[in-house]
């Protein structure tokens, strides 16, 4: 035998695709949001991009040399997170800003999990939502042509309208790849290229929707549905986040359920959650998901029915863990439903008591129609001349008898030097400050605490008039001075204005 | 008209284009033939001859080592020159009969004889001149054809399916066997629907040979019950899983035959081998083949005496143009590489496809790890998911990738080893998973 020819396994000959050319497609796609980005943002758009997928290359070349590891720097991956990471960033960050998120996420993300195909959550988001944690402030800092502004989305949360184009060119207050033409563009490349299959981005941009019109608040207006679908980073997430193959379940079962509790996430974060970054947690939550959704959802092969014993693929620690947590919340509730008369009764006790200690003479305490009509009508800051007062709530004291016999009015005011002051002020029938009590106080010990001692308090004690002064030099004689609390100027006046809101909020009813 | 199709499968590059317009030429061996007596599914044959033994052409050499098995017949006649192990093409060591060719074709007794009164056979006539013509399954899997068509209730087959599909690359022997004789399997399709009296048969043919779909439709034209559906041209359309989803809208499952979907599938070579059976009293002596690849000289198809070596096929075809760097028999995606050429033709061989590249080598240098990206599951003609399998496997997870994921039912056909732009070597694993659970059941 002269020959011998090469022996494998069957099949053959294989497709051209490799994961280079996977890798090299998801470039390709991003590429028009990319430009879009720098054409917007200019230059520093474009040194963003450049830093993130330099440092991300170079950190995984290096991890590889470190830990003598086969280079995998050509099958491109590394470059996709540096410019998927680049793309969630606003343009004006430092330049450190990109260059850390990129080694975050290509080091500890990507590389320490053991690198490609292992990564428990998207490196790139899981790098952007580190430097959110870690730079929160230089994060969410968005200007277009110089001139920062808010995102559209908080706009429209802040109740204002969105204009639409803007978010389809990108023209618009946000991160570097932020153009929903761009982004659909690419998205539709990764479809029909087979990149991407249309289960993530359908399921999940379908539930934000479903979600926001039954939950948003607003229907199904496209002036408030559409932006949330265009922005926010929605469309990123949809088409190159949430899709990427090695967080995600592999299965088209599994890649529906997934989508479908990405988007809730997203739609829950964003009608009630506080970050504006609704999308980043909401994905990364999923990616956490992933293979709990393979290791339950495997789809059946052609022409077999779900066999009876079927419910054994979950794993017995899942029902367990359920269990607990269905009884331990319904004890829980159970409990608080038990409960829930006492509490109340005990709150109602706890307030009486202060009613009590500014109104010595009354028995009972209740917010009567005209105090309810005079509280709507003062709802937050008090007005002009009052600092940050705010009326809270305010009661009509009665004696046994049922004679009106003063008023109780709990004030808050922000103005304090240290986190606001609560205080509830009692007035008698006829216009007399009858005393005042503090319900909360935090303050610098020894200075601004002191507001709390009698020797402050008291002054306010017995004294009938419209206004009350605040004296800060101290040795006041006429009845409306104050002596301010020495070294707490801030807070004395504080509570000097809380008490005048009081006095002014009764004077218009009394006369 | 609608075009049908299976889901799931791949679109390899089909290459047939090398030997699509090459006629069947027949080829008369050189050398000495070598008749194995395992090629066929089920016990090897008993041979029946002797070294110095003089045979005649069509002569029963090896006869059937049980009702699953097939005898084999000379296909030259000559003198025995030995009865010893030989390597198939596929590397498997086996008695084999070799027989040194005296090249005057000197028939047996009664061989080539034409039938007068077919109408006249029974049913139990026709399926025993199957029998004795040793016609196995040419397609592929060699199954012993009589066994296939002995249905406990035949009255239940409803479709009859020639399989003309020849989704592998590179293959057009049964291409041009469907032009040139698409009378005589027509007639080799009534016979088998003879045995089914509710069945329809349908002839399948990927719509990339219109000219072997012309020729079909033309002969089944003025039959009852004999009609041509083409089909997608998509790779493994050919399969009985594939071809019996299309056809009786039924997935067939681990342990199924396809008489339980009721269905009857026969490769088109394999009716015309019955065809001749039948009315011309011919054993299974020869077969269309192709000799294609970029490796040699002038690819082309040929009718071969079975036994004859494939080294004798490449010189049929003018050699080697390139330096063959892999040597399959059968096409690229099933077919098995040999590490010689020196194996002689069994019955279920159908082509030699001859390549100057090896994209497997290739692909191991551009492996990966897994993407996880599905491209394999997206592919499977089945509905599996070989990437969860791939990971069962992998962690020896063997209740997980048999209950849950239905490994078993792989049918091997390569779609998603093909498509992985990882380069994972899944197939392989498959197989290997599939013999270490059938190993372990068996203890």
């Amino acid at each position: 035998m002269e020959e011998l020819y090469n022996v494998s396994s069957a099949p053959h000959v294989r497709s051209p695709l490799t994961t280079k050319g996977v890798m090299t497609d998801v470039l390709i796609a991003l590429l028009p949001t990319a430009v879009m980005g720098v054409w917007v943002h200019g230059f520093p758009a474009f040194l963003v991009i450049a830093l993130s997928m330099c440092s991300a290359v170079v950190t995984e070349y290096l991890f590889d040399l470190a830990t003598h590891r086969k280079n995998t720097v050509n099958d491109c991956s590394a470059m996709v997170t540096g410019l998927l990471l680049a793309l969630t960033l606003p343009a004006q960050v430092p330049v450190y800003i990109p260059v850390l998120g990129s080694v975050f996420a290509i080091l500890v993300v990507k590389c320490l999990f053991g690198g490609l195909g292992h990564n428990i959550m998207n490196p790139a988001l899981a790098g952007r939502s580190f430097l959110l944690i870690s730079f929160g402030s230089l994060m969410t800092v968005y200007s277009v042509d110089g001139v920062s502004a808010a995102t559209p989305l908080a706009e429209l949360a802040a109740g204002k309208a969105v204009d639409l184009l803007p978010l389809f060119t990108g023209f618009s207050s946000g991160v570097i790849g932020s153009s929903a033409i761009a982004l659909i563009a690419g998205g539709i490349y990764l479809l029909l290229s087979g990149g991407i299959t249309w289960e993530i981005p359908v399921s999940m941009i379908g539930s934000t929707w479903l979600f926001l019109a039954i939950f948003g608040g607003h229907g199904l207006n496209p002036a408030y549905i559409l932006p949330q679908l265009l922005g926010g980073g929605l469309l990123m997430a949809a088409f190159f986040m949430a899709t990427d193959p090695v967080s995600c379940p592999s299965t088209r079962d599994g890649q529906l359920a997934f989508g479908a509790f990405a988007g809730i996430l997203i739609g829950l974060f964003r009608v009630k959650g506080a970050s504006p970054d609704s999308t980043t947690y909401a994905v990364l939550l999923a990616d956490l998901f992933g293979p709990i959704i393979d290791d339950l959802i495997i789809p059946l092969p052609f022409g077999y029915r779900i066999p009876k014993d079927r419910k054994k693929a979950i794993p017995k620690p899942v029902f367990i863990l359920l269990s607990i947590t269905l009884v331990a919340g319904l004890a829980l509730s159970a409990v608080y439903g038990m409960t829930a008369g006492t509490i109340e009764q005990n709150k109602a006790a706890a307030n009486k008591e202060a009613f009590m200690a500014v109104v010595p003479d009354a028995v009972d305490f209740k917010v009567d129609d005209t105090f309810k009509t005079a509280l709507s009508e003062h709802e937050g800051v008090y007005g002009e001349g009052f600092g940050s007062a705010s009326i809270e709530s305010a009661v009509v004291g009665t004696d046994s008898a049922g004679n009106v016999v003063g008023y109780a009015v709990t004030v808050f005011n922000a103005d304090s030097y240290d986190g606001g002051l609560k205080l509830v002020v009692g007035i008698s029938a006829d216009g007399t400050v009858n005393g005042i009590s503090f319900t909360e106080l935090h303050d610098t010990p020894g200075m601004g605490m002191r507001c709390g001692d009698p020797e402050f308090k008291d002054q306010f004690a017995g004294v009938k008039v419209s206004k009350f002064i605040l004296n800060k030099s101290g040795g006041s004689t006429a009845d409306d001075e104050i002596d301010s609390v020495s070294g707490a100027s801030v807070t004395s006046g504080a509570v000097v204005n809380a008490v005048n809101a009081a006095l002014d909020f009764v004077s218009a009813r009394i006369g | 008209m609608e075009v049908k199709t299976f889901h799931g499968g791949v679109h390899p590059a089909g290459h047939k284009e090398l030997s699509q317009e090459s006629a069947l030429q027949p080829l008369l061996p050189q050398g000495e033939l070598v008749y194995m007596t395992n090629q066929h599914i089920g016990k090897p044959a008993t041979p029946v001859v002797q070294k110095g033994d003089k045979v005649l052409a069509g002569q029963v050499i090896a006869e059937a080592g049980g009702f699953v098995s097939a005898n084999i017949h000379s296909s030259v006649s000559g003198t025995v020159k030995a009865v010893e192990p030989r390597k198939n093409a596929s590397g498997g060591s086996a008695m084999a009969i070799v027989v040194e060719n005296d090249g005057a074709y000197t028939l047996a007794e009664g061989v080539g004889q034409e039938l007068a009164d077919v109408e006249a056979l029974t049913n139990q006539e026709l399926l025993a001149k199957v029998r004795n013509a040793g016609i196995v399954g040419m397609g592929g899997a060699g199954f012993p054809t009589h066994v296939k068509l002995t249905v406990k209730e035949p009255e239940k087959i409803r479709f009859v399916i020639a399989n003309g599909a020849e989704c592998e690359p590179y293959i057009t022997c049964d291409d041009q066997l469907m032009q040139t004789k698409s009378k005589e399997i027509v007639a080799g399709m009534e016979l088998i629907l003879r045995l089914f009296p509710n069945a329809e048969g349908i002839v399948v043919i990927e719509n990339n040979k219109p000219k072997a779909i012309a020729a079909m439709q033309e002969a089944a034209k003025g039959t009852q019950r004999v009609s041509v559906m083409p089909v997608q041209t998509k790779y493994p359309q050919g399969g009985e899983r594939s071809l019996i989803s299309i056809i009786a809208q039924k997935h067939l499952k681990l342990g199924m035959l396809p008489a339980d979907a009721g269905c009857v599938v026969d490769n088109v070579a394999t009716i015309y081998a019955i065809y001749r059976a039948v009315y011309f009293n011919e054993p299974l002596m020869e077969r269309g083949f192709t000799v294609s690849g970029d490796a040699v000289e002038k690819p082309g198809n040929f009718i071969v005496k079975i036994g004859t070596s494939h080294r004798e096929l490449v010189e049929a075809a003018g050699g080697f143009k390139l330096t063959p760097k892999k040597v399959l028999s059968g096409g690229p995606m099933m077919g098995f590489a040999m590490t010689t050429l020196d194996a002689p033709i069994c019955k279920n061989n159908n082509a030699l496809t001859t390549l100057s590249f090896d994209d497997v080598e290739v692909a191991q240098k551009q492996m990966t790890a897994c993407l996880r990206c599905g491209r394999c599951s997206r592919v499977c003609p089945l509905g599996l998911s070989p990437q969860l399998m791939q990971v069962a496997a992998q962690r020896k997870d063997y209740e997980r990738y048999e209950k849950h994921l239905y490994g078993l039912e792989c049918i091997a056909c390569g779609c998603c080893t093909y498509n992985c732009p990882a380069k994972r070597p899944l197939m392989q694993l498959f197989k290997q998973t599939k013999a270490e659970i059938m190993a372990m059941k068996k203890r």
